[in-house]
């Protein structure tokens, strides 16, 4: 099938909607340099920057979570490659006021590499930041390091945005971070692919009456293709692995994320949540916070990814706490 | 011998997306052109004499590429090469470059894990490197280890069509990825062979471009 996108030439792409999306909330961010998305004004001097990176083609992600309460600056990297190191570089002495950086990066390897050899950089120089990866996705099984970082960065940026607002100074920050981190669990299900914008392939293959549970942000294969499933079947079979992956007891207090890919409609991910909110209530386990919408999409890829995350009181505080970001406003 | 590269690259783009449409998103190709285009750019203006400062500015442009995983190892490769070298140094002999290389060498194998059989450029960049060493221990010219290790790149890459991919994205895909090449490694061997063939001709010393 021929590919049906509103762009011009693939390779101005990124430039483009980064432009766009600073033109429309000029009050609240700009466009720095080669692609890096900054506040529109910078957080008050003394206070913990947070920074992130990662490939477009993603949006609202990550980009749209720059923002007062959230992040300083995002490095946006070519459609679903991570940027590299020395504009991540440029990224930490841009949000670095005085308080040091902390530096969110989800696990992919790409994105990785790139942090990496950023942090080896930042040391040379000299600079304060700290590393939080974000690895929440049980698909890929018990190791850690094979765990992908998909919608469990809002959480993160949330809570160790709200932390820096308050003043909390770095290494607390960054324990924040991870200790939400550490309590989160994310597993995507896809239902159909996405067309690459520059490519214009699509990034996989699906039959028409299938889905596959695992499926990651860029198409790469899951471990479960089945037939298509209702939503009340769907969200029964992931909640069921997410909450024996998190050890989740009757009593504790849930954030649950439903973060649409790009095709799946709200209508649909109302329809899965009421059915997640109905089978936690039966269980005991109080759904405390929760957010249904697109955080972080790849096209107009069909499918969702729904998160888990065990609350406490502190996450709690920090998750309500006010932002301007674009796409996360909380008032 | 990077216009050498970049013309390899550029005739050849099309074919690595393609490759990477089979364990990757197809973007391989055009994130190969970035770079050795970045790279072009570099070694066509007034750029320094002095190879550490040469190599240095390869590695950053490469980087800038925005490759995700590939332009982060290439970068990190030519930042390695400059790290051994003395900073006023305007000619490399070969041995000075084998040392250079196996800097670089070491550099990746600082930012990954992966090894030889993983289906990565660590399949065709390793033997390269190794190659040539060997010619350079030997006593070969410049021209002639670049041979060696164009062969060898060609060969490492050529033989991860066997493999199955336990690392990056592709791994993912495991068994799927058998029968393929990896483009990784397919871009290293064609960077080699570019080295080889824009040096080819030319006499002696090392030179820029």
């Amino acid at each position: 099938m021929k590919m049906k996108k509103f762009i011009n030439r693939p390779e101005d792409v990124v430039k483009e909607l980064l432009e766009g999306f600073t033109l429309a909330h000029p009050d609240k961010v700009r466009l720095v340099g080669s692609n890096l998305v900054a506040r529109a004004k910078p957080k008050e001097a003394g206070k913990v920057g947070i920074m992130t990176l990662g490939g477009s083609g993603h949006e609202p992600g990550l980009s749209g979570f720059v923002g007062e309460g959230m992040l300083d600056v995002s490095v946006a990297g070519e459609i679903f490659a991570a940027p590299g190191a020395p504009r991540c570089l440029e990224a930490i002495k841009l949000a670095d006021r005085g308080a040091g950086v902390l530096f969110v990066v989800l696990n992919h390897a790409g994105d990785v590499l790139s942090a990496n050899i950023t942090m080896g950089m930042a040391h040379k120089e000299g600079l304060n930041v700290k590393m939080v990866l974000t690895h929440e996705d049980i698909s890929g099984g018990p190791n850690p390091e094979d765990r992908r970082g998909l919608v469990g960065f809002l959480p993160v940026y949330k809570v160790a945005g709200a932390a820096a607002e308050r003043g909390m100074p770095l290494d607390a920050c960054a324990k924040i971070a991870e200790r939400m981190e550490r309590n989160m669990r994310t597993l995507a299900v896809a239902a159909s692919t996405a067309t690459h914008p520059a490519t214009g392939q699509p990034i996989f293959d699906l039959g028409d009456d299938e889905m596959e549970i695992g499926m990651g942000q860029h198409g790469e294969a899951g471990t479960g293709r089945m037939k298509l499933k209702s939503a009340d079947e769907t969200a029964a079979l992931m909640l069921s692995m997410l909450l024996d992956d998190l050890k989740v007891k009757s009593g504790e207090e849930l954030l649950v994320i439903v973060n649409g890919a790009g095709a799946t409609t709200l209508m649909e991910l109302f329809v899965v949540f009421r059915r997640v909110h109905q089978l936690l209530q039966e269980k005991g386990i109080r759904p405390v916070r929760a957010k249904v919408g697109e955080f972080i999409t790849t096209q107009e890829q069909g499918g969702f990814q729904l998160l888990i995350a065990r609350m406490d009181s502190e996450l709690t505080d920090l998750w309500d706490a006010p932002s301007n970001a674009p796409y996360f406003v909380v008032r | 011998m990077v216009a050498g590269a970049t013309a390899r690259i550029r005739a050849e783009h099309a074919r690595l997306s393609e490759l990477d449409s089979h364990c990757g998103d197809g973007d391989h190709g055009a994130a190969m052109l970035r770079a050795v285009e970045r790279l072009e750019k570099v070694f066509a203006g007034t750029i320094p004499p002095e190879f550490k400062t040469c190599f240095e500015h390869a590695g950053w442009n490469v980087m800038e590429a925005d490759g995700g995983a590939s332009t982060a190892l290439l970068g990190s490769f030519f930042l390695g090469m400059a790290e051994p070298l003395a900073a006023k140094a305007q000619s490399l002999d070969c041995r000075e470059l084998a040392a250079s290389f196996e800097a670089g060498l070491q550099a990746v194998r600082q930012q990954t894990k992966a090894k030889a059989g993983d289906k990565t450029m660590m399949d065709a960049l390793a033997p390269a490197i190794e190659a040539f060493a060997q010619a350079a221990q030997a006593g070969r010219e410049i021209a002639a280890a670049l041979a060696a290790a164009a062969a060898a790149a060609k060969a490492g890459a050529e033989a991860t069509r066997e493999m199955t991919a336990a690392f990056g994205r592709a791994r993912f895909l495991r068994e799927k990825t058998r029968g393929y090449q990896d483009p990784g490694a397919t871009s290293v061997a064609l960077i080699f062979d570019g080295f080889h063939r824009g040096l080819v001709g030319q006499e002696g010393e090392f030179h820029h471009a």
